[in-house]
């Protein structure tokens, strides 16, 4: 059995093997809500989680920052198609609009969101949050709420 | 498709709209006329400013551009031969304004379209300027979005033997830059401070993946926990050790990426080896491959650094080829930007 501490929507993780099985309780807990929005600090893990998540939906393209493309787009075993986005880079509200991502979060497609800061006037009602706290001793706190 | 007139010397318009560059470039018998790329002063020529970043940027860059290279190359649309475009990977709205104005030129002009894979593209690029490397060659093409080593094995067949599992290269130079203070994106700030520092004053432990595959994503980390410690016991750790730090973090990146070239090229048997991508700028990473040339008796291509990054001359010479082979494209492609997955 893989060995993480769960207290509610919370998750202590001390190696990223256990990312999987948290990846699928947020799956359950995520319902229906299809935008998801990743924070935490530069290396605490944000596209390591969306990996693992994409991992357990059964996305089948590679799973890579989209930092320099700011969108990635994938597809899973049936063909459902799922957005990668990471708003480090960009510098407004502005430019994410430029480049449609209203659209995208209007799509009913699961969109996976790195910093999600730049974007929160744009955001759909219904969305979950994934907090990732890297701990003194390098654990990681993932915590997940949910906006209806 | 091949109902066109065919010349043997096709002139040939370009576009590249992958990301955030607007490019085009027209290439004539195999040659690259110019590589215009949207800038202030083609704005300024059309009374507007440059835009950041894109599909809406792209859509007010690109008649401009055209036009531009047109012009510089002395010609008018009515001598093109093709029109070709980048059709991915990328983002979507901006990989869409290309292949629209692409497919409305063919159509209005009446010539064929061709569609270029902007990764091919990268590895074409050895072919704008002499000297060309001979087949089969291995390419690294390395940049802001992507890291991966192909077998290039004729001017259209190339096969990617290894690539990034998570973080592009130069986003880890960028990112890990950014750790240590620098404004984003930091890594040519990096390489330059790094060339005042010694490559081996601190460690960093190099993730290990299997076969020709990499991972940069841990050793942002291992930086970042190496800074965080460093600092709460000495807040003026990065600033005193600022050159060493560049410097070192550098080294092992350019390691982590020529490890698995060696390797590549060992188990290909092959010498003639190539650089690509916006990365292949960086002072640190041109110095090692020349001093691994010299030990490994290999031959080594950097193209000229317009070349490099984000641009339409390799999506023009990609095409000359396509259009020698009369891969057209029909015209009711769309762009994907999943190419290559």
């Amino acid at each position: 059995m893989v060995n993480y501490q769960e207290v509610g929507e919370q998750f202590l993780v001390s190696d990223p093997r256990q990312l999987r099985p948290v990846a699928e309780k947020i799956i359950q807990f995520a319902g229906d809500h299809k935008v998801w929005l990743f924070n935490g600090d530069m290396g605490a893990g944000k596209t390591t989680m969306i990996q693992a998540i994409c991992q357990a939906k059964g996305v089948v393209d590679a799973v890579t920052s989209p930092t320099y493309t700011v969108i990635r787009e994938y597809r899973d075993l049936s063909g459902e198609e799922y957005y990668h986005f990471d708003f480090y880079r960009l510098k407004d509200l502005k430019e994410a609009l430029d480049i449609g991502c209203d659209e995208y979060f209007d799509s009913g497609n699961y969109c996976f969101i790195e910093w999600p800061d730049l974007v929160a006037p744009i955001l759909p009602e219904k969305y979950i949050t994934i907090n990732i706290q890297v701990q003194p001793d390098h654990d990681r706190l993932i915590k997940v709420t949910k906006n209806d | 498709m091949c109902s066109f007139h065919m010349p043997k010397t096709p002139t040939i318009l370009a576009i590249e709209s992958s990301c955030d560059e607007t490019s085009a470039a027209v290439v004539h018998q195999g040659k690259v006329l110019n590589n215009i790329i949207a800038t202030q002063t083609i704005h300024e020529n059309y009374g507007g400013v440059v835009p950041e970043l894109a599909s809406r940027a792209h859509e007010s860059n690109i008649v401009p551009v055209v036009d531009s290279a047109l012009q510089k190359a002395g010609i008018n649309k009515h001598q093109l031969d093709a029109v070709a475009f980048t059709r991915g990977p990328g983002l979507l709205g901006s990989l869409l304004v290309g292949t629209s104005f692409a497919k409305s030129m063919a159509l209005s002009l009446d010539i064929p379209l061709i569609a270029v894979d902007h990764m091919e593209a990268h590895a074409m690029s050895h072919f704008i300027d002499q000297p060309f490397p001979r087949f089969p060659f291995l390419c690294l093409t390395v940049s802001g979005g992507h890291t991966q080593i192909e077998l290039v094995e004729d001017y259209l067949e190339m096969k990617v033997l290894g690539m990034t599992r998570d973080d592009a290269v130069g986003e880890a130079f960028d990112k890990i830059a950014k750790l240590l203070g620098f404004p984003y994106p930091g890594g040519p700030l990096l390489d330059s401070e790094a060339q005042k520092g010694n490559p081996e004053a601190f460690r960093f432990p190099s993730t290990e993946v299997d076969g020709l595959d990499y991972s940069f994503s841990g050793i942002k980390t291992a930086v970042m926990y190496f800074l965080q410690d460093s600092v709460k016991s000495d807040s003026g750790f990065i600033q005193r050790n600022l050159p060493d730090l560049c410097a070192s973090i550098q080294h092992t990146l350019i390691d982590m990426l020529l490890k698995k070239l060696v390797n590549a090229a060992k188990q290909h048997r092959i010498k003639q080896v190539a650089i690509a991508g916006g990365v292949s700028a960086n002072s640190g990473l041109r110095e090692r491959i020349s001093e691994l040339a010299e030990t490994l008796g290999w031959e080594i291509y950097i193209p000229d650094f317009q070349y490099c990054t984000d641009n339409a001359a390799m999506i023009a010479i990609t095409a000359h080829f396509k259009y020698l082979k009369g891969e057209f494209a029909s015209l009711d492609i769309s762009p994907d930007p999943r190419l290559g997955h």
